[in-house]
């Protein structure tokens, strides 16, 4: 029940906190709200996420209820939702991988619409703008309307074994070279593996793993989505670079499981000190220090993920955001509001954090418990997150994602090389943007 | 001949219920799904759009690599775990029925893994399969062999759902034969014993060619089952490593539902039933020349 | 029938019972450890409760839910799927009806047998929200009936035929209604075959998993459902969803235990012709 002596703990601290609140903020105590009902997938923040609904629900009196599923079926719930006449879920927890999808659909309803008083807190890391849009030029920008609350800015850092790397003197590596040769210092099969990466395909699997490397070798997947320049730049030499690299790894110092490595297996080897590195996401973090799941507590230490010199870190988002459904009646959608209005302020985003959450308000990110030894994830994220890229810009993007998925895990899995596999999925995506009418070709 | 018992409107009634359901709940989503694979569907101003595409679906098919692995690893896979099954549950069956003492016990034990939901099927093996901490990888390490990454590699990830299914459902055509084994007539028997028959002379001349109807019942029924393989594969592979283990009901779950191709997705649902029809009908052809043999 | 070879085959019989067997007691295990204990391959480990007590009574986990959603669900349709295939099969198999008509509909019932029922869970997730029937057992109630009714047309057609024409021929001239031939007269006969048909009706809907992860809210979401929860992307949930396994499994032993001479006496008396 480790989890929960977590919860307990800072429950305290929410407490003293909630008397601060209350005092400061008497607007709280509004009419009387509808339950609120959440749609969310499972993962291991979700303690945090349910502690600071908890404390939500105990602060102002306003019911919220949530539906927990898993990732896929998460999505799946809310595509049922949204598309019929009354929807089931007033806000949907939205991962980065199919935001795009609710935004263009028409799916949600602008924060700012609902009400206009609404001013999203400074403090807020807004995720490459990906909580803006404007319906009319089909854009994110900061120019266009709020959609939605950024509930977890996820970005992959690099996990490594700092009791390691202290005992043999390495240094944390800031490029790839620096990192294929760390890992293949510590690479001692089968103890030890220099580096755990992911290759199997899923909904949004290996190729999310993929883009630090495609990024950091100043390699893209479109030449520029914002400009509505669809070129398709995976195929050019840096994409072919980074795909090599990717390969070069698993052969030289990487885990033979390669092709079958989901997200849980490569935390697994992380948890299990089978890895001595992996690039992996914040959001998983929880668990590393979890003794009950955990064999190195207290060992891994993370850093912002490599890049070639000269260029900066490039993790890609895969945050999650929280929409509002356009098809739910108008005193849910003011519930809503009411709980992004609290889960905005640094109050809640500290509390967030110290119940297992990852915090979206600067003023958690860059709050003093960063010092402490159980926050340490805390610096290389607010490092890496300004950097952090959002992949994809149109609401296609799943079907791009399942070429990348399919084609990757086959370079992988050895049915097809490096070269072969970046130019056929090249080729894959170039037709599939002509055939949605997008301007592309290849870059 | 008036028969009370079969009065028209009594006929009517009985037949009914059923008929709605499978027509509201069979027809009806299968003519949706016809309808849908002439379209491109996509979702504007919170509405769907469907855009006629006329058979632009169905022409992308034979080039989807899912759809090809799929349909090829389904045949592959009912047509290996049922005979497996078969053959396995026949045996197990025969020697339940000749033992005397524990039969209960050994037939309540064989039939157990039936009534495990196939998703729960799926995480038990998951964690039994896994080279570092399944109980078979530590196993082949006490005797000094490297564990084999049975679900990992793209040569024994099948071989391997295939003995996961086994596990499965070996026990449902066990219990279907068993229950065969056990209707047939003692007579029988006792007189090929009188007549001196040994015991392999008995089960080859005499069990199996009157279990015979009971066997292709079995088997068919199977067959439509293993068809339709999903649970197990969700949480074992996924369909992967590669296309090693896509099988069709997985392609269609990809398509539509994750990549939300509803047009596309229908397409192969409508091919899909397109392919079952033609099999059944191959099938009762079989049964129909079959039968017309003089026995 | 002749009983040789009573040692082979008995160690036979117990080999493949340990087959059946290790798995479940590892799993069994597994719920009783800790997840790092569980990765790193230990074999000895100290038993902790904690996974049960989270399956059980953690408030983020809904298993008694889940647990009493599939007991609702399994026997609703299982009812609904048994009421309406007897008299279907009844209506086909002894009720003269046109050899065009029998083919038609058990020929539609064996192809919709055969299709994956994720093709259909789209099409049902749409037709339950248009009757508003989205947050009610009896979406998935529904569409299990559904899910087996070939099934068990299939088994009960086979059951109904055992019963004698001289008995119905006897009702019919004692002026007996064709309710009360159905059901006083031939069900005697053939309720074994029917105990065997619910049973294996129950075993398929407490299994299903497609078509209620489509269907399920919150409050109406199966036991395969909510194990499911445990496999997410960035950690299976080991021990808690061995746990869950664990306890999925007893109604089924005890109905197995309870049942079992009902389902083989019951297959045996139709003898699967």
């Amino acid at each position: 029940m480790q989890n929960y002596s977590i919860g307990r703990r800072s429950a305290t601290a929410g407490l003293a906190m909630t008397a601060l609140t209350a005092a400061t903020r008497p607007g709280f105590a509004q009419a009387k709200l509808p339950t609120l009902s959440i749609v969310i997938n499972n993962s291991p923040w979700f303690d945090g996420f349910k502690s600071v609904v908890d404390r939500y629900e105990k602060e102002t009196g306003n019911k919220v209820e949530l539906d927990v599923n898993p990732f896929g079926g998460s999505l799946e719930k809310q595509r049922s939702s949204v598309r019929s006449a009354k929807g089931q879920y007033d806000i949907l927890i939205m991962n980065s991988s199919w935001f795009t999808e609710m935004y263009f659909g028409g799916f949600c309803e602008a924060i700012t619409d609902v009400d206009p008083g609404f001013k999203l807190d400074p403090g807020i890391y807004t995720c490459d703008d990906t909580c803006f849009f404007d319906p009319a030029s089909k854009t994110m920008t900061a120019q266009g309307k709020l959609f939605s609350m950024p509930i977890n800015p996820n970005i992959p850092l690099l996990y490594y074994r700092g009791d390691l790397y202290k005992q043999r003197g390495l240094t944390v590596p800031k490029t790839f070279d620096q990192l294929l040769a760390n890992a293949k210092a510590l690479h001692k099969p089968p103890q030890i593996y220099g580096i755990a990466q992911r290759g199997a395909r899923g909904v949004a699997a290996v190729s999310y793993d993929f883009y630090p490397y495609l990024f950091g070798f100043g390699g893209g997947l479109f030449r520029d989505q914002k400009a509505g320049d669809y070129t398709v730049l995976l195929g050019n030499d840096k994409g072919h670079a980074a795909m090599e690299y990717y390969m070069r790894l698993f052969r030289e110092a990487g885990h033979p499981k390669a092709a079958a490595f989901d997200q849980a297996e490569v935390l697994q080897a992380v948890a299990t000190g089978k890895a001595a590195h992996a690039i992996a996401v914040i959001a998983a973090w929880p668990q590393v220090d979890d003794p009950s799941k955990s064999a190195v507590v207290d060992k891994m230490e993370l850093a912002p993920p490599p890049s070639l010199p000269g260029l900066p870190t490039s993790p890609a988002l895969g945050h999650w955001l929280a929409g509002i459904s356009k098809n739910v009646p108008d005193d849910h959608k003011r519930a809503a509001v009411a709980f992004f209005r609290w889960f905005q302020t640094a109050d809640a985003q500290i509390f967030y954090t110290r119940a297992g959450g990852v915090p979206v308000h600067k003023a958690a990110l860059e709050h003093p418990m960063g010092q402490e030894r159980k926050f340490r994830w805390m610096k290389p994220m607010a490092e890496a997150l300004p950097y952090a890229i959002n992949p994809f810009r149109f609401p296609e993007s799943p079907e791009v994602v399942a070429i990348l998925e399919l084609g990757i895990n086959r370079v992988v899995a050895g049915e097809t090389t490096a070269a072969v596999g970046i130019d056929t999925m090249t080729d894959q995506i170039v037709k599939l943007m002509t055939e949605k009418g997008y301007r592309t070709g290849r870059g | 001949m008036a028969l009370a018992y079969a009065d028209r409107s009594f006929r009517w009634v009985t037949l009914s219920p059923a008929a709605l359901f499978l027509v509201v709940l069979g027809v009806l989503p299968v003519l949706n799904l016809v309808a849908m694979s002439f379209f491109t569907i996509v979702w504007k101003n919170a509405a769907a759009d469907w855009q006629p595409v006329g058979l632009a679906n169905y022409a992308a098919i034979p080039g989807d690599p899912l759809f090809s692995a799929g349909l090829r690893n389904t045949v592959v896979f009912a047509v290996a775990s049922v005979a497996i099954q078969m053959v396995l549950a026949f045996f197990l069956a025969l020697w339940c029925s000749q033992v005397r003492t524990g039969r209960t016990l050994y037939r309540t034990v064989l039939i157990l893994p039936l009534l495990v939901p196939g998703i729960v099927v799926g995480a038990i093996w998951k964690l039994f399969l896994n080279p570092e901490f399944g109980f078979l990888g530590q196993m082949l390490g006490v005797v000094g062999l490297d564990p084999i990454d049975w679900l990992g590699e793209a040569q024994t990830a099948l071989l391997a759902v295939i003995m996961v299914d086994v596990w499965h459902w070996t026990p449902f055509c066990f219990l279907l034969l068993l229950a065969g084994i056990e209707g047939l007539p003692r007579d029988v028997y006792e007189a090929a014993s009188i007549d001196g028959a040994r015991p392999w002379q008995e089960m080859l001349w005499i069990t199996l060619p009157m279990m015979l109807p009971t066997i292709l019942v079995t088997a068919v029924f199977r067959f439509v089952v293993a068809f339709k393989v999903f649970d197990e594969v969700y949480l074992l592979t996924g369909g992967g490593p590669g296309t090693a283990t896509q099988v069709i009901s997985f392609t269609i779950y990809q398509r539509f539902f994750t990549e939300d191709r509803a047009g596309f997705g229908s397409a192969i649902s409508v091919s899909v039933i397109f392919l079952v029809c033609l099999m059944l009908v191959a099938a009762l052809a079989v049964r129909a020349r079959l039968q017309e043999r003089p026995a | 029938m002749r009983r040789a070879h009573a040692i082979p085959v008995h160690i036979a019989l117990i080999l493949s019972a340990f087959i059946v067997l290790v798995p479940f007691i590892w799993v069994i295990g597994a719920g009783f450890r800790s997840q790092i204990s569980l990765l790193m391959g230990e074999i000895w480990f100290s038993p902790t409760l904690a996974s049960f007590n989270d399956v059980l009574f953690s408030r983020a986990s809904d298993f008694v839910l889940n647990f009493q959603n599939s007991l609702i669900v399994g026997l609703a349709s299982t009812a609904l799927c048994l009421a309406i295939a007897t008299t279907a099969a009844w209506s086909l198999g002894r009720l003269h009806w046109p050899r065009s008509v029998v083919v038609l509909f058990l020929g539609w019932s064996l192809l919709f047998h055969m299709l994956p029922p994720v093709m259909l869970a789209g099409a049902w997730y749409s037709m339950v929200r248009a009757v508003h029937l989205e947050n009610t057992h009896a979406a998935i109630i529904l569409a299990h009936t559904t899910l087996n009714l070939p099934m068990a047309l299939w088994l009960m057609g086979v059951f109904v035929r055992e019963v004698p024409q001289e008995l119905l021929d006897a009702a019919n001239i004692d002026g007996a209604s064709p309710w009360m031939t159905l059901w006083k007269i031939a069900r005697p006969i053939f309720a074994p075959g029917l105990a065997a048909t619910g049973i294996m009706i129950f075993i398929f809907s407490w299994n299903e998993f497609a078509v209620a992860l489509v269907l399920a809210v919150k409050q109406t979401a199966t036991v395969p459902v909510g194990i499911a929860k445990y496999a997410q992307g960035y950690e299976i949930q080991y021990t808690q969803m061995a746990a869950s396994a664990a306890l999925s499994i007893i109604p089924a032993v005890i109905l197995l235990v309870l049942g079992q001479r009902a389902i083989v006496s019951g297959l045996t008396s139709g003898a699967l012709k």
